[in-house]
């Protein structure tokens, strides 16, 4: 069986909430829609205060190139446009507020549960209804889909991540066994926009019911159906952070992305499942990308209270801890996304966003750092870093403000996974610092090249 | 409502700490006392005793009185420096000169540099070494003292030493087997090459170390012993007896894989073994000691801050 | 014997003579012609290599001041005054008497007045905990109290109160080379006039950099700028300005006389090196304000 060849760790997988099966969240009586839902510019709200607004209709108009459509996820009354507090208390992006009256759907909408099987063939008919419903890459950069399904040339792989390696989380695993079909006609979907390349649905051995489930509908559209040639599922080892894009395309192609370079540049294009489900639901249903699948979970919570949800976008996740049942008493620290690389809440009456996938309660005992200790060199965080880095020397030449040497020793190529300091046994803060030193270096690197660009630029008005 | 944590990620840590890996080593090392106290009897037991104790106070003693920092005892790494000395030194060596070998082991060559992993050295070989060269006669005597099986106490010496003395001659009809079993005469890490094999497969096993440097080693001193052999049987020992032979398998498997003093990556940690076999064969082979081991991985711990500037692991997406 | 004892002496005369020799000529070939002016400048320099006159050390600046045509671009602020007057004289330069200067810190939501509401776990930097969220308070803004501006102090100029988790700056010591300003990724520490008023000992200024309304603020810390304005009301000197709900008292303008320190409803406004005494005998707004919210 397959897996990414450097570094990784293995930590337990913790998937309690793996059999709870999806819920329908209801909706509460206000919703705060965040215009900053995805990488790049965020969007522009083009609604006033007083307007009411369609469940599905456009309420954001993207930003820049790197930006996408952001769409009201109820029916209501437009309350407020103003800035509000995220996850991280930080206040400044603007958020649309929403009182919420029955659902009435804009137009041209398929609100039918029919799974639509044809696939189109016009390129640019799929990237359109891609980018006109706001669909953005769920595996956690919430990078535009349109973007990426347009690549410079064509790609040899089209991957579908369905790794899910962080632990705890179940969102993707319950959609890859309860919307099979339609994931697997979104990945055919994106298959055909970018010209037909080898499509593999990669998912971690211990998610054997998935791959079963996968493998069987794959078939069945085969046998029925024109156009689901070339799609294939492939189990992997089960690796923390095979999800990562840079991983899983090591694990399934045999591939690296060269330092610096774009996936597309390795001929791959990687897509989580949860954006192939929503580029079904955009292009067969022309659906916006409006509801998301989110874990709720912890190993402080009793099993009855586990629970996976689908959830209208904007609903507070405070809301969503109440009618869970309420914020445990062990619970020390609530995350948004995996324990691995999921942010810590600081304020929960942030709302949720295109790319929110948990909400996780973890106790003191499980998450509180411990006192840092002396480094023994023991090399574990080398051994345990996915990019082939040594975090112990990025952690001293960081303290010692040597940026020459970060950036010779690679400290760009971070991905940020955790692997090293959830290894270290002096618990040292390495990825801390690490993440600054990153900044620092991509700094120095985005300047570099601005001055490079601007003394090209400068020679070639000379020479004319 | 209470506040909850917040920090960056990850949020969860592995249950493994330096305490449990330095509490594996001493679990790792277990085989190897017991028998050496088995064999030796009481006066290994007190060396043992004596040893760890006086690495484990004086840790005490320095970090809380002397720099005033947070104790490091709980961390295990004094007893498996205590446990490696008494290892190193013979049985019948007398208490206070283990204390004295503790006191340069924790006292110089770890706490000066400032305690657990900023160490140059391996502090237990700093004090054998130390030892070895202030006390040559307690750290030469190898009389057998009697054990909890064997009777008497009579007088032997290592193999290394009939070599050093004697030539090839000296050491004719040595029974191997015997060797890896239980091989009676030498300081109490000399006894047996199972125990110290069976610990040192432990830690592979507990992924605590990885075979790499000691795998090195072994090859290196089979490989430049059998060009010595082939080219002088009479002059020079085989690489069987090399390898089975002093403290080879004890400096091998626990102090060149010291994860203080030794490389952190693995082509680093094969240049560092080689370095190690060839250094301490050609101490047997040419030097006035009859064991070179400790020398050779106390040269080669000095050489481990360029290794790891000039041996870097494979980066994803790099050449 | 004897002959060994010569050829060792012979030979290792010659090596000495070859060696001289080959250095020598070396030294010649590759020797810099500099500025003797500069190794003056830099002897009259603190010699703290600070860095905080912008240029990499001491004797940067000293390399950069007898190249510049004057010295208005170049000021030592940790030598001051006294050194500046040294460098002039070596250089022939004319220069203008700089007001002392002083670090600020602008913030002044102490345990107490500003409540925490999240707990932060991560490593004990600033920026750090900056990169990561808001801050373990209500308010957006205010000092993060891990201390970075403690470690870039090269003066043991600064230091963390325990009490009210805010740092201190000592001002004997401080030299405004602005290492803390750089240091602080909430930018809470301002480089100010170390006084304005008679011998220069007096100031005054806003321990606020909340820029959120006045209940949002005021909700987060007791101690907020509300940017209620009242401040600038009573100033009779044109020193205060209100932007995005946060008050400022420019220095070159301010004549510290205190009475903004009476009229701020929420003691935002601090000072130093006076009593201010209040001269209107009626009980100034701040005291309504409070009987309102009593």
């Amino acid at each position: 069986m397959k897996t990414f060849k450097i570094g990784g760790i293995h930590p337990n997988d913790s998937k309690i909430s793996r059999d709870c099966k999806i819920e329908v969240l209801p909706v509460p009586q206000k919703v705060f829609i965040s215009m900053a839902q995805h990488l790049g510019a965020p969007a522009k709200p083009i609604v006033a205060v007083g307007d009411r607004v369609k469940t599905g209709q456009v309420i954001g108009e993207p930003g820049g190139f790197i930006s996408a459509f952001v769409h009201s996820s109820v029916t209501g009354t437009v309350k407020s446009i103003a800035p509000r507090k995220d996850l991280a208390g930080n206040c400044v992006v603007p958020h649309v507020e929403i009182e919420v009256e029955p659902d009435e759907w804009a137009e041209g909408i398929d609100t039918s549960d029919t799974i639509v099987t044809e696939i189109p063939q016009d390129k640019d008919f799929i990237l359109g209804r891609v980018k006109a419903n706001g669909v953005v890459g769920l595996g956690g950069a919430t990078f535009p889909a349109h973007v990426k399904l347009a690549p410079a040339k064509q790609p040899d792989f089209l991957i579908l991540n369905g790794a899910e390696c962080e632990p705890y989380l179940t969102s993707d695993y319950r959609i890859m066994m309860e919307k099979t079909a339609q994931i697997i006609v979104g990945a055919a979907i994106m298959r055909q926009v970018l010209g037909g390349p080898r499509t593999v649905i990669a998912i971690e051995e211990n998610k054997p019911e998935a791959i079963d489930a996968m493998n069987n509908m794959v078939r069945m559209l085969k046998d029925n159906h024109g156009g689901y040639d070339g799609i294939e599922v492939m189990p992997l080892m089960k690796k923390y952070p095979q999800g990562g894009e840079k991983q899983l395309i090591n694990a399934v192609t045999g591939r690296e992305v060269l330092s610096g370079k774009l996936p597309a540049d390795a001929g791959c294009v990687v897509q989580n499942v949860a954006t192939a489900l929503a580029v079904y639901d955009a292009v067969q249903k022309n659906m916006p990308l409006i509801t998301n699948t989110l874990t709720v979970t912890g190993d402080c919570l009793p099993a009855e209270r586990q629970h996976n949800y689908l959830f209208r976008i904007g609903i507070p996740l405070s809301y969503i801890a109440e009618y869970a049942g309420g914020i445990p008493d062990e619970a020390a620290k609530i995350i948004s996304g995996g324990p691995m690389m999921g942010k810590a809440i600081a304020n929960l009456d942030a709302t949720t966003v295109k790319g929110s996938s948990s909400l996780l309660f973890l106790t003191d005992a499980q998450t509180r750092r411990k006192k840092a200790s002396n480094c023994i060199r023991c090399g574990r965080c080398a051994d345990a870093c996915p990019m082939g880095l040594e975090p112990f020397l990025l952690y001293r030449l960081y303290n010692a403000g040597n940026t020459e040497e970060l950036e010779n020793n690679a400290v760009q190529d971070c991905i940020s996974c955790g692997c090293c300091l959830y290894s270290c046994p002096a618990n040292i803060p390495l990825l801390d610092n690490i993440n600054m030193a990153k900044g620092q270096v991509m700094g120095i690197i985005r300047a570099r090249a601005a001055a490079a660009k601007a003394a090209a630029e400068a020679a070639k008005v000379e020479q004319k | 409502m209470k506040n909850f944590l917040v920090s960056p990620s990850p949020h969860i840590h592995t249950s493994t700490s330096t305490a449990t890996l330095m509490r594996d080593v001493v679990i790792a090392l277990m085989p190897a006392v017991i028998v050496s106290v088995i064999f030796y009897g009481w006066s290994e037991l007190l060396v043992l005793g004596v040893s760890v104790a006086a690495c484990v106070l004086l840790e005490y003693v320095i970090t809380k009185f002397l720099l005033k920092k947070e104790n490091t005892v709980c961390d295990w790494s004094a007893a498996v420096t205590g446990i490696l000395l008494a290892l190193n030194v013979p049985p019948t060596c007398p208490w206070w000169v283990v204390a004295v070998g503790a006191l340069v082991a924790i006292g110089v060559a770890k706490m000066t540099f400032g305690g657990i992993g900023m160490n140059i050295f391996n502090p237990a070989l700093v004090g054998r070494v130390f030892l070895l060269v202030s006390f040559p006669t307690f750290m030469t005597d190898w009389t057998i003292p009697a054990g909890f099986i064997t009777t008497d106490a009579v007088s032997g010496a290592t193999l290394l030493g009939k070599y050093a003395e004697g030539g090839v001659e000296a050491i004719q009809g040595v029974d191997y087997i015997k060797t890896l079993f239980f091989n009676i005469g030498g300081s109490a890490g000399e006894i047996s090459a199972l125990a110290l094999l069976a610990g040192w497969v432990y830690l592979l096993v507990r992924r605590v170390i990885k075979p790499w440097i000691t795998l090195s080693i072994w090859a290196t001193v089979a490989a430049v012993s059998l060009v010595f052999w082939l080219a002088a049987p009479d002059q020079f020992t085989d690489p069987v007896f090399n390898l089975l032979a002093g403290g080879m398998i004890l400096g091998s498997c626990f102090m060149a894989t010291d994860y203080v003093t030794s490389p952190m990556s693995v082509k680093g940690g094969v240049v560092f073994g080689v370095g190690i076999g060839f250094i301490s064969l050609m101490i047997r082979y040419f030097g006035s000691y009859p064991e070179g081991m400790s020398f050779a991985i106390l040269i080669m711990n000095a050489v481990v801050p360029l290794i790891n500037l000039a041996f870097h692991q494979k980066k994803y997406g790099r050449k | 014997m004897t002959q060994t004892i010569i050829w060792t002496i012979a030979i290792i005369a010659g090596l000495g003579l070859l060696l001289a020799v080959i250095l020598y000529f070396v030294a010649e070939k590759f020797k810099v012609v500099e500025d003797p002016r500069i190794d003056e400048v830099e002897k009259v320099m603190p010699g703290a290599n600070c860095g905080g006159c912008g240029f990499a050390g001491c004797r940067a600046f000293a390399d950069a001041a007898v190249k510049a045509p004057n010295l208005d671009n170049n000021y030592c602020p940790v030598g001051g005054n006294e050194v500046m007057k040294k460098v002039a004289a070596i250089l022939g330069y004319e220069i203008a008497e700089k007001a002392p200067q002083v670090a600020v810190v602008r913030c002044n939501g102490s345990c107490e007045a500003r409540p925490r509401t999240t707990e932060y776990d991560g490593v004990k930097s600033c920026k750090v905990k900056a990169a990561l969220y808001a801050g373990d308070t209500g308010c957006a803004y205010g000092c993060l109290g891990c201390g970075d501006c403690v470690a870039a102090c090269q003066f043991g100029a600064i230091h963390m109160n325990p009490e009210t988790g805010l740092p201190e700056v000592d001002e004997t010591k401080c030299t405004a080379c602005g290492a803390c300003t750089k240091a602080c990724p909430k930018h809470i520490i301002e480089i100010r006039n170390k006084g304005t008023m008679p011998k220069n000992q007096r100031r005054v200024w806003v321990g606020c950099v909340n820029k959120d309304k006045g209940g949002v603020a005021r909700k987060a810390c007791t101690n907020a700028c509300i940017g209620c304005g009242k401040c600038a009301t009573v100033c009779k000197f044109g020193a205060i300005t209100i932007e995005n709900n946060l008050s400022y008292i420019d220095y070159n303008k301010c004549k510290a006389c205190g009475q903004c320190v009476f009229a701020c409803p929420t003691h935002a406004i601090q000072f130093s090196g006076f009593e201010p005494k209040q001269v209107t005998p009626k009980p100034a707004p701040a005291g309504e304000q409070a009987n309102k919210e009593a």
